[in-house]
Order: C-alpha cells, then sequence, then structure tokens
C-alpha cells in the first residue's frame, strides 16, 4: 500500500476569520471524577459527489465516534436520535454559497442534548477522498475547529484519527492519541489447545486488526521501534526464547540476539539506537544493553535475582525494571550507564511490569493484592500510589498511549483475556479488543507522524 | 506402575526413533517426533517436547520416564520431594547413560509474562543443577524455560496453578 498520499490539512481561513479565535471555548477538568460525560454529536459526513456512492462518511463518523468514546471524556449520542440526515443537511454554521446547501439547524442538535457536534462533508475522486469536518459548539452555535484532509479513501481510518485527536485537543488542551497503533500478542487463531500465539497490530479502534507473525509457536513481547516501521520480538521458532525484529511493512524479520535461553523482552531506547533486554545466564537473568546489530554493548544488571521488564524513561537516561534481588519482585529505576538501582515501589510484595509514563513523572506497574492483580502508578520517586483498577478480574501488561494519559493493559475481567484502556487515573476503563482466545502484551506506539 | 512401564517401553521405543533421525541437541526434539509421526499415534508423542505437542494440537506432556517436579509459587527452590523425585530421575538418567534431557522450566499462570519466562529459566536450572550435583554429566542436559505459555491445565483454580509450577523432563535420541 503505497504511503503517498499528502494530507492537506487548512483550516479554512474564510470561516475561522468569522469567529473569535479564541479556543477551547469548552474546557472539561480532564480528572474530574463527575465529568465523565460531555454529550457530543457526530454525523456521518455528506457526500458531494452525487452518483457515486460510498461508506466513506459513516466510516469516519464510526471511527470518531469510537475514539470518543474511548477517550472516556465523552458520551457520543446514539446515531439513532440525530434529526438532521447527512444528504439532507448542511455542514457549515453559515449557509454555504454554492449548491444551495443551508446552515447547519443547531436547533435540532441541542433539543437531543448535544453540546457539541461534528459535522461535514467528502467528495470521492477515483481512489482518493476529500474530506472536510468541523467541530461546532451547538449552543454557541459557532465553529471551534476545522480541517480538510485528502488522500487516499483507505486511510479514512488515519483521518479520522487525527481529527479526534485533534477534538481532545480542543477540549483539553492536549491532542489525543488516536493516530497511533497497537501491537500485541493473541492466540485467537491458534488451534485446538489456544497455545500458540502471534503478533497482531491493529488501530486503537481495532478496525483493522491483523496477523502480523506466522511463526506458528509461541510469540512474546512485541515492542515499538520508535520510528513505528518495526517490532521487536520474542520468539519460540527456533527452539529458544530469541530476539527479532520484524517490519511492519512486508514482515520481514532480522534475528537480533540468539543468545542461549532467553532474549526477553527487547525495548528501543527512545533515539533508537540500544536495546535494553533480559538475557540468561544458566538460569539466571540480567538486562544488558545491545547496539542496533545485537552486539552487546553494556551489562546493567549482575546479580543472583530475576531482573527483567526493562521500560525507557523518555529521555533515555534511566530504565525501570523489576527485580526480585530484595527477596519479593519490586520496581526498580537505574541510570542507562550502569550502576545502583534504586527501589521504587515498597507497597505490595508483588510489583512487576514497570512501564514509564512519555510524561516521564510516573511509573505503571502491576501489584499483586489480595491474590488478584491490579494496575498502579507511582511517582519516579517512589511517592503517591495511586491504584487504576480494582475488583475486575487480573489486569496486567500496562503500556502508555503516546499523549501519556491512557493506559492499554490485559484483563480477564469479561472472561478470556482481552485489551482494555483506562486513563491514568483509572476512571475511564473501556473494552478494545474482543473474539476468541487470550490478547495480552499490548505494546503502544508513538503518534504515527 | 504399569502406566509408568507402558510409558518407559513407549519412550524407549520413541527414543529410539526419534535417535534416528537427530544429532543437534537443539532440534532434537522436533526432527525426531517428525520422524516417528508417520506412524506414531498420541501415545507416541508422549514424550516429545511440550512445544511439539502444543504444534500438534496436544497438552504439554506429563511425566514419561523421568517424573516432573514441582514448585512454589513464586519459588525455584528445590523441597524434599523434589529432590526425592530427581533422585529417582538421576537414577534412571545413570541407567541410560546414552539418553539426553532437555530440562522444560514452567509457572502458573499469575504474573508478568517475563517474570514468569524469568522464573521457569530458573527452575529449569535448579533442576539440572541438582542432578549435575548427583553425578549427571552437564553436557548431557539443556534448559528451556516456557514460562506461563504451556500450562498442562487452563483453570484458575490453586489444584491447576500447582500442577502448572513444574520442570518437565524430555528425553532426547543420543
Amino acid at each position: 500500500m503505497s504511503r503517498t498520499w499528502v494530507f492537506v490539512s487548512v483550516v479554512v481561513g474564510a470561516f475561522v476569520s468569522c469567529v473569535s479565535p479564541s479556543r477551547a471555548q469548552v474546557n472539561i477538568p480532564i480528572f474530574g471524577p463527575n465529568l465523565r460525560s460531555y454529550p457530543v454529536a457526530v454525523s456521518p459526513l455528506r457526500n458531494l459527489s452525487q452518483g457515486t456512492p460510498s461508506d466513506v462518511g459513516t466510516r469516519f463518523a464510526d471511527i470518531v465516534s469510537r475514539d470518543l468514546t474511548i477517550a472516556g471524556y465523552f458520551k457520543v449520542i446514539d446515531r439513532a436520535a440525530y434529526i438532521e440526515k447527512p444528504e439532507a443537511s448542511g455542514y457549515t454554521a453559515e449557509a454555504s454559497a454554492e449548491g444551495g446547501i443551508p446552515p447547519i439547524n443547531f436547533d435540532s442538535w441541542s433539543v437531543i442534548g448535544a453540546l457539541a457536534l461534528v459535522k461535514g462533508a467528502y467528495t470521492v475522486e477515483g481512489d482518493n477522498v476529500s474530506v472536510e469536518v468541523r467541530l461546532f459548539d451547538v449552543f454557541q452555535r459557532k465553529l471551534l475547529y476545522g480541517r480538510k484532509y485528502r488522500g487516499p479513501a483507505t486511510e479514512i481510518r488515519r483521518m479520522a484519527n487525527k481529527f479526534a485527536d485533534e477534538i481532545m485537543k480542543q477540549f483539553t488542551g492536549e491532542r489525543g492519541p488516536f493516530d497511533s497503533r497497537l501491537a500485541f500478542v493473541s492466540t485467537r487463531d491458534s488451534a485446538r489447545n489456544g497455545r500458540l500465539s502471534e503478533i497482531y497490530v491493529t488501530s486503537v479502534d481495532e478496525g483493522d486488526l491483523k496477523q502480523l507473525t506466522m511463526g506458528q509457536t509461541v510469540a512474546k513481547s512485541p515492542s515499538w521501534n520508535p520510528d513505528n516501521r518495526s517490532l521487536l520480538y520474542t520468539s519460540f521458532k527456533r527452539h529458544n526464547p530469541d530476539l527479532f525484529s520484524i517490519d511492519l511493512l512486508g514482515g520481514r524479520e532480522t534475528l537480533i540476539s540468539q543468545r542461549p535461553g532467553l532474549n526477553l523482552g527487547g525495548k528501543w531506547s527512545p533515539d533508537g539506537s540500544l536495546i535494553a533486554l533480559t538475557v540468561e545466564d544458566n538460569g539466571n537473568s540480567d538486562i544488558v544493553l545491545l547496539d542496533r546489530t545485537g552486539k552487546l554493548v553494556r551489562r546493567l544488571t549482575d546479580n543472583w535475582a530475576i531482573d527483567v521488564s526493562s521500560s525507557w524513561s523518555p529521555d533515555g537516561r534511566q530504565i525501570a525494571f523489576c527485580s526480585n534481588r530484595g527477596g519479593t519482585p519490586q520496581i526498580y529505576v537505574m541510570s542507562a550507564d550502569g550502576g545502583a538501582a534504586r527501589r521504587v515501589t515498597f507497597t505490595g510484595n508483588n510489583n512487576t511490569a514497570p512501564a514509564w509514563s512519555p510524561k516521564g513523572d510516573v511509573i505503571a506497574y502491576v501489584s499483586r493484592l489480595d491474590g488478584g492483580f491490579n494496575l498502579f502508578t507511582v511517582k519516579v520517586d517512589g511517592s503517591d500510589v495511586h491504584q487504576l483498577t480494582q475488583g475486575a478480574g487480573d489486569n496486567e501488561d500496562p503500556s502508555w498511549a503516546p499523549d501519556g494519559r491512557y493506559i492499554v493493559f490485559t484483563s480477564s475481567r469479561s472472561g478470556r483475556k482481552k485489551l482494555f484502556v483506562t486513563d491514568a487515573a483509572g476512571a475511564s476503563q473501556v473494552q478494545l479488543t474482543h473474539g476468541g482466545g487470550d490478547d495480552t502484551s499490548p505494546a503502544w506506539s508513538r503518534w504515527l507522524e | 506402575m504399569g502406566k509408568r512401564l507402558l510409558n518407559v517401553i513407549v519412550a524407549g521405543l520413541l527414543v529410539a526413533a526419534v535417535g534416528a533421525g537427530c544429532s543437534s541437541k537443539k532440534k532434537g526434539a522436533e526432527t525426531g517426533a517428525a520422524a516417528g509421526a508417520g506412524g506414531i499415534d498420541e501415545t507416541g508423542l508422549g514424550t516429545a517436547g511440550s512445544m511439539d505437542r502444543a504444534k500438534h494440537g496436544l497438552a504439554p506432556g506429563e511425566g514419561g520416564p523421568l517424573t516432573d517436579i514441582h514448585y512454589a509459587f513464586d519459588s525455584a527452590e528445590l523441597d524434599e520431594s523434589a529432590r526425592t523425585t530427581l533422585r529417582d530421575d538421576g537414577n534412571w538418567l545413570k541407567d541410560h547413560p546414552q539418553a539426553k534431557v532437555e530440562i522444560e522450566g514452567h509457572c502458573d499462570e499469575r504474573g508478568t509474562v517475563e517474570f514468569n519466562l524469568a522464573l521457569g529459566a530458573k527452575r529449569a536450572s535448579a533442576a539440572k543443577d541438582y542432578l549435575v550435583a548427583l553425578g549427571v554429566a552437564a553436557d548431557r542436559l539443556t534448559t528451556i524455560s516456557y514460562g506461563e505459555e504451556l500450562p498442562i491445565c487452563q483453570e484458575h483454580t490453586e489444584e491447576c496453578w500447582q500442577k502448572n509450577r513444574r520442570a518437565h523432563f524430555v528425553v532426547l535420541g543420543e
């Protein structure tokens, strides 16, 4: 699939200048526990290409609706309640100069309870599509934000995710995380006994979920190259847990480390120059740094204990990891140059799977308390422990969204293990993946551009 | 007891079939199982490695000529029962000086996948070290960890978890 589409992103000056330029007219307090249902209507886009039937407008609205639902702050009003139909209504606050398209009837949106409205139109041009879409404040009847996109029709998902990220920026001041991808491990296609697993990749709205590896063995721990073009993962296909890199486009694989025993939990440094990896010496696991070719650069831990699960700080200077050197599994932090490790978790006797937030201030991890596994966050200095999940199955494998406000994780709360998303306060939790088998070990990529 | 004898006989047949087809210790279990798979039924795969069994749609093996040993949660320590079993396993190995063994380390489903892979490695290594201390030549023993990936049972009960916290011994050809 060609990636040569170009976004023509134009906040159209003509209609923005008619509106006072102040941004974020509405500001939702992000972590307020009660303000999680800001009602927004997302209308399917109007098809301006008469005679070319297309589902682009509906798909765009579906994806934006799904993203806003996952975001947790919005309540997307059910489309069945919408009075205005896209093919017979306008998509601007003022009447359109051409074609006699009326302005939006804001009354018909406020009457169904919408405080914000997404409306727009598109034109099909062969394999490409031109989309213009706008976000309105219904009560004030005015435009908050508008954008144009143009590209292959196959890229509708990216356009919709980018627009959802912009909606979030309008309401919260920070860009949303949806123009990104998730990699994860699943047994969904494993025959009968369901023990073999492969790596899958999907957009956050699950719409383009695809199998990436075909090893027909056990695959573990995918993690993203910061350029989003490849994944590191561990595979048993050569009868040893070896570290591979696999290209997303084309699926070409490179064997990075085949040290006897474990080659586990490979993680690229933020600048893409080093790989942190757990290796083994006769049963004893330790964390080392490799260069891009898999050559040893530095050993970081050297003790009898289990040392696993590296997670880089966003500035690439430190690594959080899990070790039971103190007797029980706990989270530690050490310099990427080597040297002493500092313990960070002191509550509970089983703390694993650290994930360093892209914002740098907080580490998410998994703690076993009262027999169940739950997600927690702790500040890097060890203070301020917060519990994010409770009383809902086992919750493991945290991975942060690129905006540092959401965490994807594995939960068994609905039966088989599935991926869920929570916000960083634990207030809003949404199931992301569905279907058979167990979905585990999610990794959230950076923004796609 | 009868079952154990049957397992030994079957294992002997499989070892012979496997021994015909492989020399590399890494590929031993796989090519052996493939070579013997032509006429071998499920019983014949009884002592193939857990990964091979998984590829054939079978649950991982339990026992064989060498009995599994079990571990406490989050631990790679050998308790008295494990040491007793290992002494028996060691004796079998001394009686079959041509046999090589791949020791698999396994965990129950709880906890991080990575921690469990590391713990499985420790468990397999602990069993190997003890067998070596008993006089089995180290070059007859290899280890591999499967962490929580290849459980015998999948229920969320302590009874099942206990079964999964194990070292499993796969007898390979000469």
